[in-house]
């Protein structure tokens, strides 16, 4: 359900931009006329590779499951199977109890475990936006990407036998328009936008708020942040504090791996 | 268990089969260069022969499991339009090779009319010096797949490969001992022949002990040092401890039944040959038993691997 057309003129338009900057460079080189102001800007415009990064607001999050359900309805994703979950976290005794939501996608890491083990590079980091997507042409089926995501947020397609997962909704992208859960939440507590450019919006929540990335300890420089994101796991259960932890997954995976 | 497994049945049995199949195949090339034509590799000729046509069949029956294990099988043809540095990539490409390379290493054994057979020996032997460091590969790469991913802490271990290879090598040889009790039959009137029979089976089973003999050592450096450590690594070897969902599996079934009680049983039968020079003769039912365990063992090993991996992560989101 990758829309081929659209990584078609993503590549060749990264096609273009590599072909622009070479001309440009040999123009310099050969004429070194004096650098004006609009060729800088216009350089570093052709420089720039996109990176698109997601920041939710834990605090603002109702877990009301209209993400998950609006990336169900987008991409048709089959029962049992998941793009887009949220997880109710649910700890301690009672009186003192708490319950927290933690909506879950891929977090078209930086550095993607998925990508590193494709054997047939079916599965890869766009180099022009950072989106971690599957060419299903190309995808054998194997799983071994699917062992290998940290976050458990690829799953095989039980219609088409492909590994799947979220792709930040790069058909709606490509046409200038936000992912279909950040467009849903009801609580606006998902903010998509372009990591890479300090002056976006959400480059700017991130600097200035308290963020936090989900097992960062691993290394793989998730581009997803969240505000106020419960990081209880099911182990914290051994703790005296906190006693009693059950996460609730939503999904067909009760546990979370 | 309940937890969803990815990988189930066709891949552990695919684990075993190309193992031990990679391992057969290594030990019969090894056997054949030792010596050349007519010293220890003629001699133990037999086992050579037995290791060359096991091998390459079982590792196709184990490479056929996973690819129809996929769905769709023809897909697998896009595994052959790049490499990369996935080790799965680069192991199918091992595996590719290794199984021609093997298939026409055993078409070498087959009773070919004198006039060729005589050349055939040269060919034979250069294939072996191929086969035994492809068999090597393949017995390595398994392990080397699962330890790639950080993100399965029971799988991310660099001695896990190691534990693959020495446990395809001990099940290469008892395949092959099995071959050679099941089908071996004694010529009437020939005690020269039974001799030989009785030489070979004494080379395997004291090989099979140094091969278990450090296998259990890789076991226990692995539980070890996973035990030593905290955190998620601890989390996932608790599984196969005593007490662990994967415990009985382990400790009974891969260290019981499939090392320990073979190497003993085989130990009792090789020491009066190896301090008294006696001769080595192991009823064919302790043989034939004994390898059915190292193989059981052997199965067993990669369905823990395998199960326990995927029923444990990171510790901690």
């Amino acid at each position: 359900m990758t829309n081929d057309n659209d990584k078609l003129t993503g590549r060749r338009d990264a096609v273009k931009m590599i072909a622009g900057g070479v001309a440009l460079a040999a123009a310099a080189v050969v004429a070194a006329p004096e650098p004006t102001e609009a060729d800088d800007k216009e350089e570093e415009v052709k420089k720039k590779t996109i990176r698109y990064g997601m920041l939710i607001d834990v605090r603002r999050c109702i877990g009301c499951h209209s993400c998950s359900i609006a990336c169900k309805a987008e991409f048709d994703v089959p029962l049992g199977v998941e793009r887009s979950w949220v997880e109710y976290i649910e700890k301690g005794v009672y009186p003192y109890v708490g319950r927290s939501f933690l909506p879950r996608l891929c977090n078209h890491c930086s550095v993607p475990p998925c990508v590193i083990v494709c054997p047939t590079d079916a599965t890869y980091k766009r180099e022009m936006d950072g989106v971690v997507v599957v060419d299903s042409g190309l995808c054998i089926g194997c799983k071994y990407c699917i062992h290998a995501c940290p976050y458990d947020s690829r799953f095989l397609n039980p219609v088409t036998g492909f590994a799947d997962k979220c792709d930040f909704c790069l058909h709606r992208l490509t046409k200038g328009v936000v992912p279909s859960c950040v467009n849903t939440c009801i609580g606006g507590a998902r903010f998509f936008g372009e990591v890479s450019d300090p002056e976006s919006e959400i480059s700017q929540l991130i600097a200035s708020e308290s963020v936090s990335v989900l097992r960062g300890g691993i290394g793989t420089v998730p581009n997803v942040y969240y505000i106020g994101a419960d990081h209880t796991d099911e182990s914290d259960a051994n703790r005296p504090e906190v006693r009693e932890v059950h996460v609730i997954t939503h999904r067909r995976k009760k546990k979370r791996r | 268990m309940g937890a969803h497994l990815d990988w189930g049945l066709p891949v552990i049995g695919y684990l075993f089969l190309a193992g031990m199949g990679a391992g057969a195949v290594t030990i019969s090339s090894s056997v054949l260069l030792r010596g050349g034509a007519g010293g220890f590799g003629g001699r133990h000729f037999a086992i050579a022969a037995y290791g060359a046509f096991i091998g390459p069949i079982i590792t196709m029956i184990g490479t056929g499991m996973i690819v129809f294990e996929l769905g769709a099988p023809l897909r697998a043809l896009n595994l052959f339009k790049l490499i990369n540095l996935s080790p799965m990539s680069i192991g199918t490409w091992l595996l590719s090779v290794f199984i021609l390379i093997s298939v026409i290493y055993a078409l070498t054994f087959l009773p070919w009319p004198p006039f060729i057979w005589d050349r055939l020996h040269r060919v034979r032997k250069g294939l072996a010096w191929i086969c035994m460091p492809m068999g090597i590969a393949v017995a390595l790469y398994t392990g080397i797949m699962l330890g790639a991913m950080p993100a399965r802490p029971f799988w991310n271990s660099p001695i896990l490969a190691l534990l693959f290879f020495i446990s395809s090598l001990s099940t290469g040889i008892a395949v092959i001992i099995l071959a050679q009790a099941l089908f071996y039959r004694n010529p009437p009137d020939n005690p020269e022949a039974l001799k030989l029979f009785h030489q070979s089976s004494y080379l395997l089973a004291a090989t099979d002990i140094v091969l278990i003999g450090f296998e259990l050592l890789t076991i226990f450096l692995f539980v070890m040092f996973a035990q030593l450590t905290i955190g998620s690594v601890k989390a996932a070897v608790s599984v196969i401890l005593p007490g662990g969902e994967l415990g009985m599996a382990f400790w009974l079934w891969v260290v019981l039944i499939g090392l320990l009680i073979p190497a003993l049983v085989e130990f009792v039968y090789v020491v009066p040959k190896l301090v008294y020079h006696r001769e080595y003769a192991a009823p064919r039912v302790v043989e034939i038993s004994l390898s059915i365990a190292v193989m059981i063992g052997g199965f067993m090993l990669r369905y823990v691997v395998v199960i326990a991996g995927q029923i444990t992560g990171p510790v901690g989101l």
